[in-house]
């Protein structure tokens, strides 16, 4: 299977090559667009810990948070003013920025700002969406429903590819396991990965445990650092966390988002498993364990 | 006799590009109730074939769940390289070589090596005992 490289980045922002046997990327920000202010102060801090660590990065923030547990909750800045301030992240920082969009209303306006755009969970195999998504002529952050089986996928993907777009990256956030709860299967990435697009892990969503607590999602954010190990030695090409300078008043995901303090150290390890994933690759080639069906 | 006297030609049997997934595959057998299904690329070049017989042994065989299985590129289990025959093949020859190798239906190719038609047995020896 052909391995794809996708590119994220237009224009003078630093471009993010993903795929293949490339270094390991990281995309992340706080999980809503909060304020002006706080969406630069998130990029600086994450700039700043990914330059001295040199992780190609992308910054993620969503305008508008349609798949929240309650009416109460915060819903975001909206397209408008959310755009407008990725714009000025992506040209203070020169780092692509990747918002979501959940109406396929808003998708032409979100690529015309955003390097790549990303399909919500709930989404994923939504054909007005992936239409949608596919016009916008950007490569596309597929997440994996949670209810989906990982081969599944493959139909989104040929959705998009009938679209007329295959720059796509697959990204697992965790599968249903019950009621309120998920679970990584690693057997995910592999899977995923025979569709020849790049795949990426969604830590801080697969820890979440979803509308847990009465009106909310709660979280295990201690597992991250364990299941981002895991994920990484597994063959992933980009990571995915949800950041934040103070979690507990974070407006949204506040028992997922990774306190942007631990940020280093995780990113630290991921490049270094990745790095010897890549080693032990070099060294040993593909693995080539016979299917059992052979 | 050359098999294109017989040959069931293109639309009249299942063929299926190379994206399709087995699911689809079936589904095009079932409806043109043959027991293979041709794969082409995109320059109709006979890529693949798959027969009952190929999903009979993959059924003893494949471990993974069945809604995998199905969405599993109908490529991945097609035999990649079958025997197939010329248009202008002499007929009598050519189900010969299907008795010699116990074979139903063999897939007829020209010299730009794109799909052409099929030929099925039951028409062929039909024709040559006519």
């Amino acid at each position: 299977m052909e391995q794809r490289i996708v590119t994220v980045g237009y224009g003078d922002v630093k471009k993010v090559n993903i795929g293949g046997t490339l270094p390991l990327a990281f995309v992340g920000g706080p999980c809503a667009i909060e304020d002006r202010d706080h969406a630069m102060f998130m990029a600086e801090s994450i700039a700043e810990i990914c330059d001295k660590l040199d992780i190609p990065w992308i910054y993620k923030s969503c305008y508008d948070k349609d798949c929240r547990s309650s009416p109460k909750s915060f819903h975001g800045v909206g397209i408008d003013e959310g755009l407008k301030i990725l714009t000025e992240v992506r040209e203070t920082f020169k780092v692509p920025v990747v918002s979501d969009f959940s109406d396929a209303s808003w998708a032409a306006a979100t690529g015309e700002v955003c390097d790549m755009v990303q399909v919500p969970a709930y989404l994923c195999r939504q054909t007005s969406i992936l239409r949608a998504a596919a016009a916008t002529n950007r490569p596309i952050l597929l997440k994996k429903g949670q209810f989906m089986s990982p081969w599944n996928m493959k139909n989104s993907c040929r959705k998009l590819e009938a679209f007329g777009n295959e720059q796509i990256i697959l990204a697992d956030r965790g599968t249903f396991m019950g009621y309120n709860m998920l679970v990584n299967d690693m057997t995910s990435f592999p899977i995923m990965g025979y569709t020849g697009y790049p795949v990426c892990y969604d830590a801080t969503h697969s820890i979440q445990l979803p509308t847990s607590m009465g009106n909310i999602s709660g979280g295990q954010r201690e597992f991250i650092p364990y299941l981002v190990r895991s994920a990484v030695a597994n063959g992933i090409n980009l990571l995915f966390m949800e950041t934040h300078d103070n979690p507990s008043k974070a407006l949204s995901d506040a028992n997922t988002v990774l306190d942007i303090k631990y940020l280093e150290n995780v990113l630290y390890q991921a490049k270094k498993v990745h790095e010897m994933r890549l080693e032990l690759f070099e060294e040993l080639g593909p693995d080539n364990v016979h299917p059992t069906n052979e | 006799m050359k098999v294109q006297d017989v040959m069931i030609t293109m639309g009249n049997f299942p063929v299926v590009d190379v994206k399709t997934i087995l699911k689809e595959a079936l589904t095009e057998m079932g409806e043109a109730n043959l027991g293979l299904v041709c794969i082409t690329d995109e320059s109709k070049a006979l890529v693949g074939l798959i027969t009952d017989g190929d999903l009979r042994r993959k059924l003893l065989k494949v471990q993974k769940p069945f809604s995998a299985f199905f969405v599993d590129d109908a490529l991945s289990h097609a035999k990649k390289n079958p025997i197939i025959c010329n248009p202008n093949d002499n007929l009598k020859e050519v189900v010969q070589l299907m008795g010699d190798k116990q074979i139903w239906d063999l897939p007829v190719v020209d010299e730009n090596n794109q799909l052409v038609g099929l030929l099925h047995l039951h028409p062929a020896i039909k024709k040559l005992i006519e």
